[in-house]
């Protein structure tokens, strides 16, 4: 079984999606991470395992890699898709309640901005770590952060941005969450973003990795629980 | 010396008196105008008024003639997103939609907004000839994004040989775009590609470096010059960015300056930057952005730099904050003002004075950037020696020139704040203004009343 789950972290590690796929090129021909998730689950595994011992395992390495810079946006997409080819298989499960979520963390493309790669990989990053995500999308403005929020007062917002001239829009919605909510935790990322930036508006986070954001809601959510 | 010959001294790696500047005014221009991004971008009058007038207010070396990377996808039918205050975002990408690769064709210079920008180009280039004129291109991988969308990435891996045609594509598309440029009377051709931050070296290697290279030396043939423009964190592709042969690099608050100068100048090539944009510039005082664009200043030196904010300026960057900027650009005296005032915060120790003062002779320090190349320093420091020449050994008098550290730490133990300024026993008497030789001789002589009592 074991040796099942490593071959899936394996396949999501190294963006192996399918039989198929030619990437990477030294298992061509091998399966990936969709046979091999259905696979698991036809031998009786259940879905919480299968995430933790095999999808955050090889999401926490790609996350590590992406940090150090060992790897960058396209090997990250191709673990991406491989990720999204498991989670396909197990997502029933999470749905029906079988699997507990840890929190909830709303996140979207800035006003004005219409780039979701590096907020789609940080939705998936976040989400394979065992937290709901509402993905509100591109384009969004503080009313629908701050509608989102009201509905989920406990949920984190993170913020995204590629552009330096949508990313001064994050002050707006820093702003008009924190007035309604003065708890409420606001983290942004992207990548003209910088630490002076985030001090300057008063956001809670600013990370450069998606790893940085499911620490940070790591930390949160141990936090919470001690209380 | 006109500014585009100053551009291009920094572009040879000469040695400049004065470091360039090139405000990368976009949409800026039209907050200047008070009209919104969309009516600014589609227009050749409002262009050409909006960088007529940032010329005016920011007295800068060279200016781009619009920094929008949507142009070419536009021309090529990309539809666009228009916004009021930021440049138009790309929202339907042909490749995505059942077309292939072959089908594309290089467009007509008719297409889209070309001839807007580039009739906006020639009639800047008549009204501003001493300017260096940036026509900004979209690099090949952004533009290859803009056509598949973020597949492309993906395709790397999965379809090598179709992202290969595309990027061939995508360079004649900039071919083209740099000649009309040229043609239009720009002088430096900046190709803009910052989706390649994202990528990786080898990927770099692979799928952008042959290309961008061909881009640069077709620039090159055309008597033009080639800068490579790069937007967020591409530390890991800097190396590959000056093997591509650009004549400079440019870079944003990603990456840090000393690096990119010590690589660019690694390969005998120019570089630029790095400004904060946000922080810096758009929410900082006109006093921070001065320190910021001479800490970049600073660390870019006098060899191979532009000092630039490190990517299109924001709409609303309040216009005292970039004339700040232009002042301080062409004050050196203001330079070695805040030079002086960050020295006593800074690590630079202040000096102990206890044996600098006499009982018997009046001390006066001259606090200068050096009287050898500042006329209104000279002019201190001569007034000082004519005032003190009738009395012999009882004054000592001393130029402290803050391009030295020791005139730095002068500057700062004896609480000056301007240049020139003339402290006596201590005391700061004449700041700035040079005072006639009789009131100093009277300050000397009220010193030597109170020694002698």
């Amino acid at each position: 079984m074991k040796e099942l789950l490593d071959q899936i972290s394996c396949c999501i590690e190294f963006g192996k999606i399918n039989n198929q796929s030619p990437y990477p090129p030294d298992m061509k021909g091998k399966d990936g991470a969709d046979e091999l998730t259905l696979k698991a689950l036809n031998e009786g595994l259940n879905a919480g395992d299968i995430l933790n011992m095999a999808l955050i395992k090889g999401m926490e390495q790609v996350g590590d890699k992406f940090r150090k810079n060992k790897i960058f946006v396209p090997q990250v997409l191709m673990s991406a898709k491989a990720m999204g080819a498991a989670m396909a298989h197990l997502k029933p499960f999470f749905s029906s309640g079988d699997v507990k979520r840890k929190g909830t963390c709303i996140i979207g493309t800035v006003q004005g901005d219409l780039h979701d790669i590096g907020k789609n990989l940080v939705a998936m990053m976040v989400e394979g770590n065992g937290y709901e995500v509402i993905n509100l999308g591109t384009d969004v403005g503080a009313d629908r952060f701050l509608e989102e929020s009201e509905k989920y007062p406990e949920a984190v917002v993170a913020l995204s941005a590629l552009l330096t001239t949508t990313m001064v829009n994050m002050e707006t919605i820093v702003k008009t969450l924190k007035d309604k909510n003065p708890g409420v935790k606001v983290c942004i990322g992207g990548a003209p973003v910088t630490q002076d930036f985030c001090d300057r508006i008063s956001a809670d986070l600013y990370s450069p990795d998606p790893q940085g954001l499911v620490e940070y809601l790591n930390q949160l959510h141990t936090t919470n629980a001690a209380n | 010396m006109q500014q585009i010959d100053l551009i291009k001294k920094a572009f040879r790696l000469e040695t400049v008196d004065r470091i360039p500047w090139v405000p990368f005014v976009g949409v800026h221009a039209a907050k200047l105008l008070g009209v919104g991004a969309e009516q600014y971008l589609k227009s050749t009058d409002h262009i050409v008024n909006g960088v007529s007038r940032a010329i005016n207010m920011y007295n800068p070396d060279g200016i781009p003639v619009v920094f929008d990377l949507q142009i070419e996808a536009e021309a090529l039918g990309c539809q666009l997103k228009w916004s009021d205050n930021s440049p138009p975002s790309v929202i339907s990408h042909p490749l995505q939609n059942g077309m292939g690769v072959e089908e594309l064709k290089v467009p007509c210079t008719c297409r889209g907004r070309i001839p807007v920008v580039t009739e906006a180009a020639r009639k800047l280039r008549d009204a501003h000839p001493g300017i260096a004129l940036y026509g900004l291109i979209t690099g090949p991988f952004t533009l290859s994004l803009h056509l598949l969308g973020t597949d492309i990435f993906m395709k790397m891996f999965e379809d090598p040989a179709m992202v290969h045609d595309l990027m061939g594509f995508s360079t004649k598309a900039a071919k083209m775009m740099a000649g009309e440029y040229i043609q239009s009377g720009c002088d430096i051709i900046a190709m803009v590609d910052p989706m390649t931050s994202q990528i990786d070296p080898m990927s770099f290697e692979t799928f952008v470096s042959p290309y961008v290279s061909e881009i640069f030396s077709d620039i090159r043939a055309q008597q033009g010059l080639g800068s490579f423009f790069v937007c967020g964190n591409a530390t890991q592709n800097i190396e590959l960015m000056c093997q591509s042969k650009p004549d400079n690099i440019s870079i944003d608050e990603n990456i840090a300056l000393d690096f990119v100068r010590d690589t660019a100048l690694d390969h005998k090539l120019s570089f630029g930057g790095n400004m904060k944009l946000t922080v810096a510039l758009l929410m900082g005082t006109p006093e921070e952005a001065q320190r910021e664009a001479l800490q970049c200043m600073d660390t870019g030196g006098k060899q191979g730099f532009i000092l630039a904010p490190g990517c299109d300026l924001p709409f609303d960057t309040p216009p005292e904050n970039l004339m700040a900027v232009a002042e301080l650009v062409h004050d050196e005296m203001r330079q070695g003002e805040l030079r002086a005032s960050a020295a006593t915060t800074s690590a630079i120790d202040t000096l102990d004075l206890d044996s600098h003062w006499s009982d018997t002779q009046v001390v006066i320090d001259i606090i200068t950037l050096d009287s050898s190349s500042c006329a209104p320093c000279q002019y201190m420091v001569d007034a000082v020696a004519r005032a003190a020449e009738p009395f012999g050994n009882s004054v000592v008098a001393k130029e402290h020139r803050i391009t030295a550290k020791e005139g730095i730490q002068m500057m700062a133990s004896l609480g000056v704040k301007k240049i020139p300024s003339v402290v006596i026993d201590g005391n700061i008497e004449f700041e700035s203004q040079i005072p006639p030789v009789e009131r100093i001789r009277e300050v000397i002589n009220q010193r030597l009343r109170k020694k002698s009592s």
